[in-house]
């Protein structure tokens, strides 16, 4: 599979503040891909850098084996983005800001672009000023789907818009994706765990794991063991263990690579025989709240 | 460039701005009709509405400005956040549709407006057809391609008006404290060359900041363009000297005159003349008399800026530049030239024999032409001026001459007269040598400014019966430069002081 997105070492300051910090990624073609973490990790400028609305400080970001900055209008012709705080033309109704942007698309289905006004109960008569922010978000997406991008990248589109509208724009995106890339940001896990094919996590600048859903959920454990003969002596806990707490007779642990064999091996090495080794599946946003509070802690 | 971009951008933007571009045409309506009305000034006063002209005026600029900010800001440029740039437009098609849109609702309304007043004003429009062009241009670097690069370096009217108010107010500030930072020196007729400097400068600044910004969006670096552009202006107006000017104009000089026996000598029958004045502020004005000769027939010789170095036996130096020329005292080809001498270097020269060597930068002026204008209502044709009319006043007792020039007051000097129908005696108004206003030796067509047509006004009201008007005019034929001698100047011997002033 190619990567239809890469960024390469980027990093981006503004004056002293680092907002990326040498990161790597890259985005599958046809996966769903979230990009997510807490605000203020990067995730916004990461995107803006792959659209050439902003130049990274260092680095570089491919858009379809193209370096970013110099995307042309063609390339544009295939990507479809939509942003939480884009700037639309407020005085156009929303016909015509569908007929404006017909022209500039080769690729437009202008009965695509009628289908998904009706389906998002678009007013097309209604300025863009005039409508609230779910219907702006709506119309940013009905004008981004109607030429069937081969990349769509969305940039906290669910933000401020409530679970109705939410399922709308979600049903609208996957409707229409057509096996289209989609990269999608979010500083919430939930809105995007239940369609995202991959995940990268982003903290502090930097890309914590980048990798396919189904590896992520395997490869998590919450782990708990209660031991035959508690001890007191202090322990050399392995790398890949996180949020480790001991009792006089039990330690619990998250392990970020679990493997059955391994794992059982390394807690029978550190702690002998233990009377019982509990293992539980982890659901996606307890894994992040762990990774969220190893993160800080490291800080 | 896809033009069918460029043209679909373009009905956007003229469909979104439909009000702003009314108001720019009707204001370019006013600006017409006052404009052309005001050609029946001498027939008719009741035509002359300077109230409702000055307001026009003053409209005109702030309609061209406002539509430039809003067709440009309507795709901003700095900020990442606009819709269209992650959509498919081509820099190219969207500063083309820019471009047309300035063209089609800001120069080509002033090209039609202009020449309907210069018609109105019986200027024959073949004629003036350079002058029309080059006043676009100049319309465009002036008030167009500045505003129009603020515009893309701003996100809106706030802080393109603070853009705009910033740099103002700094060279407010600055002229008042230090006025020859900001204007520098007036450099007379070759004023024209710091001015063109910068409009080029403009021209080069605000393209590039266009292009740089449409093409690449990095408004710091544009920004920073702007503020060097700024202070290179500012020092281009302050630091250009007048000789190189000068230098500039004699080279540019067409017409090729026999010069060779102009000379410029020290007017030693004159000497009585020379002073060295004693002024208040630590400072000597000597004044140095010369005299022209070897002009050719019927020319006449206009000092420009003479540059004057003192030297004492013991090397020590002074040097003056002076421009404007100061020109002491004047009889036909004989002038007192002043240079301003530093009074600590005074005290210890004075009484020393010095060496001064000069340089006199003159142009050559001739081909005297005279046109009369007779009392009536009609204009008359006058060549190298343009249309003047003359008119005697409902007693007769006050005349009236007025003339009007397309594009630019006309790089002559020009001089009026009135008749006296009885004695046929002349009244000369104005000397030949001495202008009504300042002159440009520019070679363009055009000079900067929003009316197409400048007028020049005199009048007379000797109780005379008068009979008509005339014109004279001379123009520049040469532009030279001649060095002065003197040995053996003992400034101490011509040292005036002023006589203290009774309370």
């Amino acid at each position: 599979m190619t990567d239809i997105l890469r960024a390469i070492d980027l990093s981006k300051r503004f004056r002293k503040t680092v907002v990326l910090d040498h990161l790597n990624m890259s985005v599958p073609e046809h996966s769903v891909y979230g990009l997510v973490g807490p605000n203020g990790a990067g995730k916004t400028t990461t995107i803006k850098i792959l659209m050439n609305a902003r130049q990274p400080t260092e680095g570089l970001t491919e858009v379809f084996g193209h370096d970013s900055r110099k995307l042309s209008p063609e390339d544009f012709t295939q990507i479809g983005y939509v942003s939480e705080n884009q700037q639309m033309p407020d005085w156009m109704t929303v016909e015509y800001f569908m007929n404006y942007l017909r022209p500039f698309y080769p690729g437009w289905d202008a009965a695509r672009a009628e289908n998904l006004l009706r389906q998002f109960e678009l007013p097309p008569d209604r300025k863009i000023r005039n409508l609230s922010h779910g219907m702006r978000m709506k119309a940013a997406l009905a004008s981004s789907l109607a030429y069937r991008p081969r990349l769509i990248v969305l940039d906290e589109p669910f933000t401020g818009l409530d679970a109705l509208v939410r399922d709308e724009l979600i049903e609208g995106v996957l409707g229409c994706a057509d096996g289209a890339t989609i990269l999608i940001s979010s500083h919430d896990l939930s809105e995007v765990e239940s369609f995202a094919s991959h995940i990268g996590y982003l903290d502090r600048g930097r890309l914590q794991f980048s990798e396919e859903m189904t590896s992520l959920v395997d490869r998590f454990r919450e782990i708990e063991i209660t031991l035959a003969n508690p001890s007191q002596s202090s322990i050399s806990w392995p790398a890949t263990w996180l949020n480790t707490e001991q009792s006089a007779a039990v330690v619990r642990f998250v392990d970020t690579q679990f493997d059955p064999e391994r794992t059982i091996a390394e807690v029978h090495h550190l702690f002998g025989n233990t009377h019982q080794i509990s293992v539980n599946p982890m659901p996606l946003r307890a894994i992040f709240v762990t990774l969220a509070k190893a993160g800080r802690r490291a800080a | 460039m896809k033009m069918r971009q460029v043209l679909h951008i373009f009905k956007k933007d003229v469909r979104h701005l439909w009000f702003e571009i009314a108001v720019a045409m009707t204001v370019v309506a006013a600006f017409t009709f006052t404009g052309a009305r005001r050609a029946l000034w001498l027939v008719d006063p009741a035509t002359n509405r300077i109230a409702a002209w000055t307001l026009v005026m003053i409209l005109l600029p702030l309609a061209w400005w406002t539509l430039i900010a809003r067709v440009i800001h309507d795709e901003v440029l700095p900020g990442d956040s606009q819709f269209w740039i992650t959509r498919p437009y081509s820099w190219r098609s969207l500063v083309g549709a820019k471009a047309l849109f300035i063209l089609a609702f800001i120069s080509l309304p002033m090209l039609l407006a202009d020449g309907v007043i210069v018609r109105a004003y019986g200027f024959p429009l073949e004629g003036e057809l350079s002058g029309l062009l080059w006043s676009q241009v100049l319309l465009a670097i002036v008030f167009v391609l500045p505003i129009a690069a603020l515009s893309a370096l701003t996100t809106g009217f706030v802080q393109l008006i603070f853009a705009i108010l910033t740099p103002c107010v700094i060279a407010l500030g600055v002229a008042i404290v230090a006025p020859e930072l900001v204007l520098g020196g007036f450099l007379g007729g070759s004023d024209w060359v710091k001015t063109y400097y910068v409009f080029l400068l403009i021209s080069v600044a605000a393209s590039g900041i266009l292009v740089w910004q449409y093409s690449m969006r990095r408004t710091a670096a544009a920004r920073s363009l702007a503020v060097a552009a700024g202070i290179l202006a500012v020092l281009g107006m302050t630091l250009i000297p007048w000789s190189a000017a000068f230098r500039i104009q004699s080279w540019l000089s067409k017409r090729r005159v026999d010069q060779s026996l102009v000379r410029v000598d020290f007017d030693s029958g004159s000497r009585w003349l020379t002073r060295a004045v004693i002024e208040g502020d630590d400072r000597v004005r000597v004044e140095l008399p010369v005299n022209i000769t070897g002009l050719p027939a019927g020319m006449i010789a206009k000092p420009e800026g003479f540059s004057v170095h003192l030297q004492a036996p013991d090397g020590a130096m002074w040097q003056a530049d002076q421009l404007p020329l100061r020109i002491a005292s004047k009889m036909g080809h004989k002038f007192s030239l002043e240079a301003t001498v530093d009074g600590a270097f005074y005290r210890r020269v004075k009484d020393e024999p010095l060496k001064v060597r000069g340089s006199l930068y003159m142009t050559l002026l001739g081909n005297r032409r005279t046109v009369r204008v007779p009392f009536g209502d009609r204009f008359v044709h006058v060549p190298r001026v343009g249309v003047c009319s003359a008119s005697g006043g409902a007693n007769r007792q006050s005349y009236f001459l007025i003339c009007s020039s397309a594009f630019r007051f006309p790089p002559v000097l020009v001089s009026y007269r009135f008749i006296e129908s009885a004695k046929e005696a002349v009244q000369d108004v104005w000397s030949s040598t001495e202008p009504r206003r300042a002159i440009s030796y520019s070679p363009f067509p055009a000079e900067l400014g929003i009316s197409p047509v400048s007028q020049d006004f005199t009048f007379s009201t000797v109780p005379l019966p008068l009979s008509e008007a005339m014109v004279d005019t001379v123009e520049p034929l040469a532009h030279i430069r001649r060095n002065l001698e003197i040995d053996n100047l003992r400034l101490g011997d011509f040292e005036v002081r002023p006589a203290p002033v009774s309370p």
